[in-house]
């Protein structure tokens, strides 16, 4: 009588869990988590319209940055250079459009076309250290992340670079459509862009099998040597972009603009890669991305004026816990997966 | 002899599925024992209680040496002097020997704590001279040949109080080796056995069954079906046994048209191992290659697919194909099997579906589009038409056995439609029931017009399939045989077996 009852007790158990998809779906809960606790705690700030759309429009920049670390990482290659390519994009704008006839005076859309030309160069460039040269993505791209940090700071002297773009390129960064700020929409159309690429198309699924197991999709058919160059060429380009919107938002340039960005763009990326599908994904990506942001910004609110800590403290701690949580998960399914070869 | 193990009405189940039903196993004291059976039919899962890595469903009766045994329990089976080796080997590869051995075991230390090397050294190379191994034990593990890697994992599994250890238990022990290394793990089994330790092995080469054990026990569908002394079996009662029915292999009756132009051509190969080799296999031909590890039979098929370098001349009806281009191969109409299913094959993180198209994963395109619907469509086709066992086309490939992967692994080639097809040992760690639905497709293929190579270490297989086997010596062909001239499999080993004392003078 009594092992039928706990037998009939266990099952539910474990479709419970299953049907909540407490894994899967950990960073949708955590959000709605963060909305209801912070939401509690500061009603009149918290969950007012004017700090949703700050968070909204504040995350677009470091979420395009997360895309471009998304396409390399799907193939299994790290693209650590974003962030300097991102600052090396917000710099070649500064330095192209100035204003006040310093230099050379370009309107903004020659100078964000040559702006993503120099960024998507870098990106061959590392795609041929990767490629040819056969150094391990991780440190080619750290290091030249590192050489074109130098450039940057060679060519704005170290100093922080403000008002040089005009009122119409700054419109680009600043409006409101439907009381979204505009910048918001240039991450969506980015994303679905990318989501169709590696969902729908065959590249798509040439990247993530480059990234599974390389050399049997080489074997396959696959070019998986054109798939890494690409991609890297991809990630600089999605730099280049981020740092470009970056420009028309901000419209200010500090040597640690792009750096800045690179830690929770990647923090997105490996907690997104967590979710939904249990592989590196653009949805998992953003719910990630946002989840996280709209923790950072209630806790902002809840400590106050000192919160310059709270962000780097936050996205650390989630980081860790987020993909603790995942590899926990894996570990389930490769006990379950013993069990179920006899 | 005196049984020293002795298991009644052991079952183990897991949700959904029984694993083992009711078996009756039994180990007699310094005996060689055979586990048989196909994948899936519980021998794993019997090993695996026993190694206690599953507690058993209760109910059971299990004495060793006559006393109650605790089965389902590491440390109590430890206790017992029952040892595993399993498939993997658990050797950790960038090491020695010797290291390997004191992983398991302990370095003996010297004043200071230092590591006497000097003593540890002595002792591994004791060991395996024990076994019948006379290596270096000072080079990393991953530099030795398969038998002697297996080789440092039983030693390592023996060793500390030999006396107390009575049964070693080896979980497919052969699945990678090649011939003559088998001969040489038989060799160091037969050593054991005059130690007085009983062997279990788990296999799926019957003809090691007959070489070398003293029984077999054969499961079928979680069952122990019997338990027989191997010098009443012979080959087709024990397939029976196995596979619950008569299997009949087909006999090839191939024609081949040899006014037709070669569609494989292949001149002056050289690379590694491969020493200015020429053939030709025509359409609708099936070319075995057979030979030694190291003799060019296992880089021939790497050679001509892409995988390695190499230098020569290969065509394809007569469009010549760049060395070290896997893909420029494939659109020029070969497809490849690879041997290494898990390195070079599956891509374990993606579904069946996704694994089965990955050659032409353009074939499925509406416009820019993937057709997830038409792909799913397709997969579900080569999935029936193989009858490859998964939930669905959307699995994990990894959720799979190893003979079905395979079976994926033939269909991702078969939808190619190639002209060229190269399999390297296409049936490895296949069970028989797969291994002759593998068979039959290569039929298929070759009836098709496409031109087929085989590399196999499995003379059978090769009698079973090919029209021609070369047979391959330090890099060259050193003899063809011809299908008509008597039994080919003969043929081979005797070819083989000339070769390998060649070899060693």
């Amino acid at each position: 009588m009594s092992t039928s009852e706990s037998g009939v007790l266990m099952a539910p158990k474990r479709s419970l869990l299953n049907r909540l998809g407490l894994d899967r779906f950990s960073a949708l809960y955590l959000w709605g988590a963060f909305m209801i606790i912070f939401g509690l705690w500061k009603p009149d700030t918290f969950l007012s319209m004017t700090s949703a759309k700050l968070v909204l429009g504040e995350n677009v920049s470091t979420g395009i940055l997360a895309l471009a670390f998304l396409v390399p990482f799907c193939a299994a290659t790290f693209d650590l250079s974003i962030g300097a390519v991102m600052s090396m994009s917000v710099v070649t704008m500064c330095f192209l459009s100035d204003e006040k006839a310093r230099s050379f005076n370009m309107p903004v859309g020659v100078a964000a076309v040559i702006t993503l030309v120099v960024c998507t160069l870098i990106g061959a460039v590392s795609g041929f250290i990767v490629v040819k040269l056969k150094v391990n993505s991780f440190i080619a791209t750290l290091g030249l992340g590192q050489v074109i940090s130098a450039v940057v700071l060679k060519i704005s002297f170290n100093r922080q670079i403000t008002d040089v773009f005009s009122k119409t390129f700054v419109k680009f960064g600043r409006n409101q459509y439907f009381g979204i700020p505009v910048v918001f929409f240039y991450l969506a159309v980015a994303g679905i862009i990318i989501w169709y690429v590696l969902e729908h198309t065959p590249v798509g699924r040439f990247i993530y099998a480059t990234g599974g197991n390389p050399e049997a999709a080489r074997l396959a058919g696959v070019k998986t040597d054109r798939m890494v160059w690409g991609s890297l060429i991809a990630s600089s380009f999605l730099a280049g972009v981020a740092g470009i919107v970056f420009s028309a938002k901000v419209g200010l340039f500090t040597a640690a603009t792009g750096p800045n960005y690179l830690f929770p763009a990647i923090a997105a990326v490996f907690f997104g890669a967590s979710q939904l599908k249990g592989r590196p994904n653009v949805a998992g990506t953003f719910i990630a991305l946002y989840a996280l942001a709209f923790g950072i910004k209630g806790l902002q609110l809840v400590v106050g004026t000192d919160s310059y800590w709270v962000n780097p403290m936050f996205q650390g701690t989630t980081l860790i816990i987020a993909v603790s949580l995942a590899s926990q998960k894996g570990l389930a399914k490769m006990r379950k997966r013993k069990v179920q070869t006899t | 002899m005196a049984k020293i193990l002795h298991i009644w009405s052991l079952s183990k189940s897991f949700p959904g599925q029984v694993a083992l039903q009711d078996a009756t196993f039994d180990v007699e004291e310094g005996e060689v024992h055979a586990l048989v059976g196909q994948n899936g039919s519980g021998k794993s899962t019997l090993i695996k209680v026993l190694a206690g890595f599953h507690k058993p469903d209760p109910g059971h009766n299990v004495t060793m040496r006559d006393e109650v045994f605790e089965i389902g329990d590491a440390a109590a089976a430890h206790r017992a002097g029952i040892r595993f080796v399993h498939q993997d080997l658990g050797l950790v590869e960038a090491v020695s020997a010797v290291e390997n051995l004191a992983l398991g075991f302990g370095y003996r230390t010297g004043f200071g704590r230092r590591i006497n090397w000097k003593k540890e050294t002595l002792k591994t190379k004791q060991a395996l001279l024990d076994l019948g191994f006379d290596i270096d034990v000072r080079v990393p593990v991953a530099a030795l040949g398969g038998a002697a890697r297996t080789g440092v994992a039983i030693a390592r599994a023996l060793q500390e109080s030999e006396q107390n250890i009575s049964i070693l238990i080896l979980d497919e022990p052969t699945a990678s080796l090649p011939g003559a290394d088998v001969d040489r793990l038989f060799d160091a089994i037969r050593r054991l056995k005059t130690r007085g330790i009983a062997v279990v092995f788990v296999s799926h080469h019957l003809e090691e069954v007959f070489e070398i054990a003293d029984r077999v026990t054969v499961l079928r569908d979680a069952k122990v079906v019997a338990t027989v002394e191997a010098s009443d079996l012979d080959m087709s009662s024990l397939i029976e046994l196995i596979v619950g029915r008569k299997v009949t292999a087909a006999t090839v009756n191939r024609s081949i048209d040899q006014t037709l132009e070669p569609r494989l051509r292949v001149e002056d190969l050289w690379g590694p191992g491969m020493n200015d080799v020429s053939l030709e296999v025509r359409p609708g031909e099936v070319l075995g290659v057979a030979g030694l590890t190291g003799s060019g039979r296992d880089t021939l098929i790497p050679m001509l697919s892409g995988a390695m370098e190499r230098l020569g001349n290969v065509s394809i009806d007569g469009v010549a194909i760049r060395a070290g281009n896997p893909s420029a191969a494939i659109a020029a109409g070969l497809a490849f099997v690879p041997a290494d299913r898990l390195r070079n094959g599956i891509i374990s993180m993606m579904s069946v579906r996704s694994n089965t198209t990955i050659a032409n994963v353009g074939r499925n395109k509406t416009g820019l589009r993937l057709n997830h619907k038409k792909e799913r469509a397709e997969t579900q086709d080569w999935i029936s038409q193989l009858s490859v066992v998964t939930t669905s086309s959307e699995a994990p490939i990894s959720t799979l056995s190893g003979g079905n992967q395979q079976k994926v692994m033939m269909a991702r080639s078969f939808r190619l439609d190639p002209k060229v097809l190269l399999l390297d040992e296409p049936t490895q760690g296949v069970d028989i029931g797969a291994k002759e639905e593998i068979h039959t497709f290569v039929d298929a293929a070759a009836a098709n017009g496409s031109a087929v190579v085989i590399a196999s270490t499995d003379s059978a297989e090769l009698a079973r399939l090919c029209d021609r086997v070369i047979v391959m010596h330090r890099g060259q062909i050193v003899d063809t045989i011809v299908r008509g001239e008597g039994s080919m499999a003969q043929s081979i080993d005797k070819v083989l077996l000339a070769g390998s004392s060649l070899a060693t003078n």
